[in-house]
């Protein structure tokens, strides 16, 4: 799975929901390929996906977030856990 | 302190577009004068400034009303307003990007059409748009 998170530097708060993310994603995901692309320095491959604000955050080349989520809305998303568990 | 026809003429901006911006709550009077007229101070003129600039890197009026808020707010830093200037960046770009696709779509319809002298019922622009139409039905 590749996950790529659209930024721009300067967001503490941002800073801080990457690392958080990327931790899970790396205990959970077998073959993780893990991106964080300042807007800026990918213009054209944001505009290409429809990034319109950020963060924003593409799975396998497909837009899907377009402000940070969650772990949970994360893990949910590619069935990482399953809904069952987030409703306990 | 000024009327609304001075700031309107200091500001280069006229005296309906300042009346919008107040019905709009970009801007308001500092005061009234003794007649009942509504003043302005140099801050409306500043924000007045503010607003036009924004407008022409293509801000909406709604989005300004949030950076002037950003503007006076304690805990807002440089770089609440730098994301805005970049998502505004990405904006402008996919409306470029857009653009230049109908402008290619364009120079293949005028390349098709070959003769500008044939009668309007053997146009291939209008032919090559009606084709477009069944395939791609309107949403």
């Amino acid at each position: 799975m590749k996950i790529e998170i659209f930024y721009t530097p300067g967001c503490f708060e941002c800073d801080a929901a990457h690392a958080k993310l990327r931790k899970v994603a790396q205990e959970s995901v077998k073959d993780l390929q893990w991106r964080e692309l300042n807007v800026l320095d990918d213009l054209d491959y944001a505009v290409e996906l429809g990034v319109l604000t950020l963060p924003s955050i593409a799975v396998d080349g497909e837009l899907v977030f377009t402000s940070m989520p969650t772990v949970m809305q994360l893990c949910v998303f590619r069935g990482i856990v399953s809904t069952d568990f987030t409703a306990s | 302190m000024f009327t609304i026809s001075k700031l309107a003429s200091l500001t280069s901006v006229s005296n309906d577009t300042l009346r919008y911006y107040e019905q709009e709550g970009l801007i308001e009077p500092a005061g009234k004068s003794a007649a009942g007229y509504r003043l302005y101070d140099t801050d409306s003129a500043r924000r007045i400034r503010f607003i036009r600039h924004a407008q022409n890197c293509g801000f909406t009026l709604a989005e300004i009303r949030e950076l002037l808020a950003l503007r006076s707010r304690d805990k807002a830093c440089c770089g609440d307003v730098r994301t805005r200037a970049v998502e505004k960046k990405l904006q402008i770009e996919g409306k470029i990007r857009a653009m230049k696709a109908m402008s290619k779509a364009l120079d293949q319809l005028i390349a098709e059409c070959a003769n500008e002298k044939q009668p309007v019922n053997e146009c291939t622009i209008i032919a090559a748009l009606e084709r477009a139409a069944v395939s791609t039905p309107v949403q």
